[in-house]
C-alpha cells in the first residue's frame, strides 16, 4: 500500500487500514461535535460578551469542521446524514473528556488550549500525510484553529496570572490531560497500521508535537504532557476511547431531535 | 485585569479604505486581536487591523467619537 497512490475511501486498501481511517476521521468529527457543544453552553455565562462571541464562532467552526469530516466519510461508505442524525451515544468515538461539561470558565479554557489543541496536531498528523483527497479541507480547518490557539493561549496566560485562576486550570486540565493525549495519539493497533502507511503519523511522534505544543504553558500550573504509558486495559479499540459513552442529552442536541420535524435535508 | 478598548478597523478588498467597523473590550492585544477576529467575521475582510483607543489622537475636535480615550 504505501506509496500507492491514494483514492478517496482509499477503496481496493485492506478492510483493515480502511476501517481505521474511517476510525480516526469519525472519531475527529465526533469530537470536534461535541467540543462544539461543550464551547456552544459558554454563549452565556462567559467573563465577558466578547469571551461569549468568541466561544459561539469557535462552536460554529467546530461544528463545521465536523461536517466536512462526516460529509469525507461517504467515500467510506457511510451516510454522512445517519452518522449526523441517527447514531446513539454508544456509537459516538468523541473523546471521554468530552462526556462531561466543564464546571467553568478555566475548564473551558483548559479544553481550548488542550482538547482544541491536541485535535489539531491530529488534523496536521492527516495533512502531513498521504491521504489527499481532505488536504483542502483540512488547510481550511487549520487556518481557522489558528484563532482557537490564540484565544487559548490568551486566556490560559490570564487565568495562570493568579493562584486560584492557577488551582482552576490545574484541576480541569489534569481531568482531561491524558484523555486528550489518548484520543490524538492512541497507539494501537488501528493507529499504528495508518502510520505505518503514512496517513497519519505515529504516536510517538504525535506526543511530542503536543508536548512541544502545550508544555510551555501546562508549566504555568505545574503539569506537563507526560510520555505515553500505554494503553488502559479497557481501552475500546473499536472506538478509539475509553469506555462510556456522551450523556444522552448532549447526543440529543448533536442530532437535532426536538428538531427533527422541521428536518428539511 | 484592566480592560482595554480597541477600535477595529477593516477592509474587504486590496486598495480600498480602511473602514472603522466596530469597538471591543479586551485585557490585552493578543486578546482583542481574536475577538475582533471572532465578533466581525461576518464579512470576508481581506485585511483587518486593531488600534487602542488610547492612541487615536483627536485632531479637529474633543467630542466625537473616539473621545473616550480608552474608557468606551
Amino acid at each position: 500500500m504505501a506509496g500507492d497512490v491514494v483514492v478517496p475511501g482509499l477503496e481496493g486498501a485492506p478492510a483493515e487500514l480502511r476501517s481505521a481511517l474511517r476510525r480516526l476521521l469519525l472519531g475527529l468529527a465526533d469530537t470536534k461535535r461535541l467540543l462544539g457543544i461543550r464551547y456552544s453552553d459558554w454563549l452565556l455565562g462567559a467573563p465577558s460578551i466578547e469571551a461569549g462571541i468568541a466561544a459561539s464562532s469557535m462552536a460554529q467552526d467546530e461544528w463545521g469542521h465536523a461536517r466536512l469530516l462526516y460529509a469525507a466519510l461517504r467515500d467510506f461508505g457511510d451516510d454522512p446524514v445517519e452518522l449526523e442524525h441517527a447514531r446513539e451515544p454508544e456509537g459516538y468515538l468523541s473523546w471521554g473528556p468530552l462526556d462531561e461539561d466543564a464546571d467553568d470558565w478555566a475548564g473551558v479554557v483548559a479544553s481550548m488550549l488542550v482538547l482544541d489543541g491536541v485535535l489539531t496536531e491530529a488534523l496536521s498528523g492527516i495533512a502531513e500525510g498521504r491521504y489527499e483527497p481532505l488536504e483542502g479541507r483540512i488547510t481550511k480547518m487549520l487556518a481557522e484553529e489558528e484563532f482557537h490557539a490564540s484565544l487559548a493561549t490568551a486566556w490560559f496566560r490570564r487565568l495562570a496570572g493568579s493562584e486560584e485562576g492557577r488551582a482552576r486550570l490545574r484541576a480541569a486540565t489534569e481531568v482531561i490531560l491524558e484523555g486528550a493525549l489518548l484520543g490524538a495519539a492512541p497507539g494501537d493497533d488501528s493507529h499504528e497500521r495508518l502510520a505505518a502507511e503514512g496517513l497519519t503519523l505515529g504516536a510517538g511522534e504525535l506526543r511530542g508535537r503536543m508536548a512541544d505544543r502545550l508544555d510551555p504553558l501546562l508549566s504555568l500550573i505545574g503539569l506537563s504532557v507526560p510520555t505515553g504509558a500505554g494503553l488502559p486495559a479497557d481501552w475500546d479499540e473499536a472506538r478509539g476511547r475509553g469506555p462510556g459513552a456522551p450523556p444522552f442529552d448532549s447526543i440529543e442536541r448533536a442530532r437535532g431531535d426536538r428538531n427533527r420535524a422541521l428536518f428539511v435535508e | 485585569m484592566e480592560e482595554i478598548v480597541f477600535d477595529v478597523f477593516a477592509r474587504k478588498n486590496r486598495g480600498e479604505p480602511l473602514t472603522h467597523i466596530g469597538y471591543l473590550s479586551a485585557p490585552d492585544r493578543e486578546m482583542a486581536r481574536v475577538y475582533a477576529w471572532t465578533t466581525y467575521d461576518e464579512e470576508n475582510w481581506f485585511e483587518m487591523c486593531i488600534v487602542p483607543r488610547s492612541e487615536i489622537h483627536l485632531v479637529n475636535r474633543t467630542d466625537g467619537p473616539f473621545a473616550g480615550r480608552g474608557a468606551g
